[in-house]
């Protein structure tokens, strides 16, 4: 494991007992991501995508096999320690946005901040300057509710990336969103990545995000089938 | 410079934990008005448990207050003195000396508001060919109008005259008995504590009704003066009835007499200890009301755990979304809780204002059975209910305790999430 290593994971196993029925969904996965990547797991669905992401970013925990996230060994960590990790490392994309319904659009982005006690000040500065970056100004008094999916997929990445953490984990990002609204956040999570180099991990199946990422991870029954780098 | 700095960090994490705080309140205040029809569920169970119990507590307590103020203020009042183990083992010859002192130590106490002298003794009263058995009981009547009302349970002829003329009072049970009228005269037959035979004639001036049958069955009042000569017992008394402004101070009142008289001879009782079967009983009963509460409350708190629980489970995935960007179990745990305990001041609120205003008009109109039923040999029809801080204080803490104990199974389920999971729930 090297210094710009922030995802390293060895042997990663993880199987599900569906009605009883064991259900492999990763088998021995090994994979390292660096610093600043911009990567893209594809492949069928069952193949394992979202699994690997929610045991990358300590969401579930595997059956077997070692996660290591910006240099720390996930398992043995307790819930609290888990949660103040993520909170400090971690930003979340989801498919289904999932912001919290009751806050605002400035509430929601601030949340993550006000878990990791920053200051009122520093806090309102970079909602503003995230809203701003996100094109999400004006509308930050509004519930997620009143806003289009696209809308609110921005004030998830807005939420995401507000904490500066060291690393993005984005579940299918674009599925629920039309073609140009999807390129357009793309773009967005593009530069983003090229301004600030904060690792991006998407699951995806989507062509567009395929496009953009520098790397492109298969997975297939639970296994990585290919791995390319595109130069 | 040393204290200083732990000292910064100390107020900005208080500052820090605020804000955290207040940002929970929020999201469980919006949780609340957001699920508007299992909120007003939750709050009805609670505000119906509170309100029923409430009024429950303001009933019996208003009951209880009735009984223990007729039983008290009519018949044994606030405090005995007597000599030592006169309660125990009552005698003729067990008597107080020097009772006007003792009586006028008694009326220097803050807090006492009348004491009246007794002298009692058992005899044979005959009235024409009928006789039967009778409790003579001496009073000096200006002191038992003052401390017990006399006057009012009168219920043919009149009271006893302020000098001793031979005269008495017989209970309504008693009349009955020896089927006596005003203007009648009884002969009673005694001991005197000189060992002679005590007899004498009187003339019956009034019919009396305490409220309670055994006594009225028996009673046959003598002035003072009367009993004394009777019995042979000039200037002595058995008892010393005494009256407190205030029932509830009545144990600290008990304790001031006892200094202020510093005599080892005398025996200072709260009328809980004088009437010990009667005060058990209604403990007894007390705790049959409780018991009573407790399934009210039972039953608020299946209703509200039913509906905690479901909007927990509906909201599995936020809980999930929560934990994943960085919420600590022990903070959704707190949301949980602080969702059910929001919803349960609420409650508490209108609850009070219901339970009030419930117990108000049960204390002006109260309720009326429709059959007299008696306790502790006292009778009654109407039952008012009484307007007290305990009738709000108990469901207050019974309601949040509940709430609280509820929502500890639904806020640990929400807590022990696991994100990957819940968020599949979605």
């Amino acid at each position: 494991m090297t210094n710009t290593d922030v995802i390293v994971t060895e042997s990663v196993t993880k199987v599900y007992a569906e009605n009883g029925v064991p259900v492999e969904a990763l088998r021995g996965v090994n994979l390292t991501i660096q610093a600043g990547e911009f990567t893209a797991l594809v492949g069928p669905s069952g193949s394992g995508k979202t699994t690997l992401l929610n045991i990358i970013s300590g969401l579930d925990a595997p059956t077997d096999g070692k996660v290591w996230l910006a240099g720390k060994l996930l398992s043995g960590m307790s819930g609290n320690e888990l949660s103040d990790f993520r909170r400090d490392n971690i930003g979340f994309i989801f498919q289904a946005y999932n912001l919290i319904p009751v806050l605002t659009v400035e509430e929601n982005v601030e949340y993550i901040m006000l878990l990791q006690r920053m200051s009122k000040t520093e806090r309102h500065r970079r909602v503003i300057a995230m809203l701003e970056e996100v094109g999400l100004s004006g509308l930050a008094d509004r519930n997620p509710p009143q806003l289009s999916g696209g809308q609110q997929q921005r004030v998830a990445i807005a939420r995401a990336m507000v904490s500066e953490p060291a690393i993005i984990l984005a579940d299918e990002p674009t599925a629920n969103l039309d073609s140009k609204t999807g390129a357009d956040l793309l773009d967005m999570m593009s530069q983003l990545n090229a301004q600030t180099n904060m690792t991006f991990v998407f699951s995806t199946h989507d062509p567009m995000v395929m496009e953009r990422a520098t790397r492109l991870i298969t997975l297939k029954d639970g296994q990585i089938e290919s791995d390319e780098i595109k130069t | 410079m040393g204290i200083r700095v732990p000292l910064l960090h100390w107020l900005v994490y208080v500052l820090h934990l605020t804000f955290y705080t207040m940002m929970t309140l929020k999201i469980a205040f919006r949780n609340i008005f957001r699920q508007k029809r299992r909120t007003i569920l939750t709050a009805l169970a609670m505000v119906v448990g509170f309100t029923l119990s409430s009024v429950f507590i303001g009933w019996s307590d208003g009951v209880y207050s009735d009984i223990i103020a007729m039983f008290t203020q009519n018949r044994i009042g606030h405090i005995q003195v007597h000599l030592n183990d006169y309660l125990d083992k009552p005698s003729l010859y067990k008597t107080m000396d020097d009772y006007e002192s003792i009586g006028e130590t008694i009326g220097s106490v803050k807090g006492v508001e009348a004491w009246t002298p007794r002298v009692y003794s058992a005899g044979i009263g005959s009235v024409g060919e009928k006789s039967t058995t009778v409790q003579i009981i001496g009073i000096d009547v200006e002191c038992e109008i003052q401390a017990t009302r006399f006057d009012k349970k009168i219920i043919d002829g009149r009271e006893l005259s302020a000098q001793p003329m031979r005269e008495a009072v017989i209970g309504k049970g008693l009349a009955k008995n020896l089927a006596a009228m005003v203007g009648d005269e009884i002969v009673i037959v005694s001991q005197g504590a000189d060992g002679s035979i005590a007899n004498d004639l009187y003339k019956i001036v009034g019919i009396a009704e305490s409220g309670d049958d055994i006594t009225d069955r028996l009673a046959c009042y003598l002035h003072i003066g009367d009993a004394q000569e009777l019995l042979v017992l000039e200037g002595r008394s058995h008892e010393i009835v005494v009256i407190v402004s205030n029932i509830n101070r009545v144990h600290k009142i008990t304790k001031a007499i006892e200094a202020n008289l510093n005599n080892l001879t005398l025996d200072v009782a709260p009328w809980q200890v004088v009437a010990k079967a009667f005060y058990r009983a209604m403990q007894a009963d007390k705790q049959g009301d409780a018991i009573g509460r407790i399934i009210i409350m039972l039953i608020v708190a299946i209703g509200v755990l039913n509906t905690v629980l479901m909007s927990v489970l509906e909201r599995t995935s936020e809980y999930g979304v929560l934990k994943a960007v960085g919420t600590k179990p022990g903070q959704i745990f707190w949301l949980v809780v602080c969702e059910v305990l929001i919803i349960a001041v609420g409650s508490i609120v209108v609850g009070g204002l219901l339970g009030t205003a419930g117990n108000h008009l049960l204390s002006i109109y109260g309720i009326t059975m429709p059959q007299e039923f008696t306790y502790g040999g006292i009778k009654f029809q109407t039952m008012y209910a009484e307007v007290n801080a305990r009738s709000l204080i108990i469901p207050a803490i019974t309601v949040i305790l509940s709430a609280a104990i509820v929502s500890i199974f639904p806020a640990l389920k929400a807590a022990r999430i696991l994100p990957a999971r819940a968020m599949r729930a979605h």
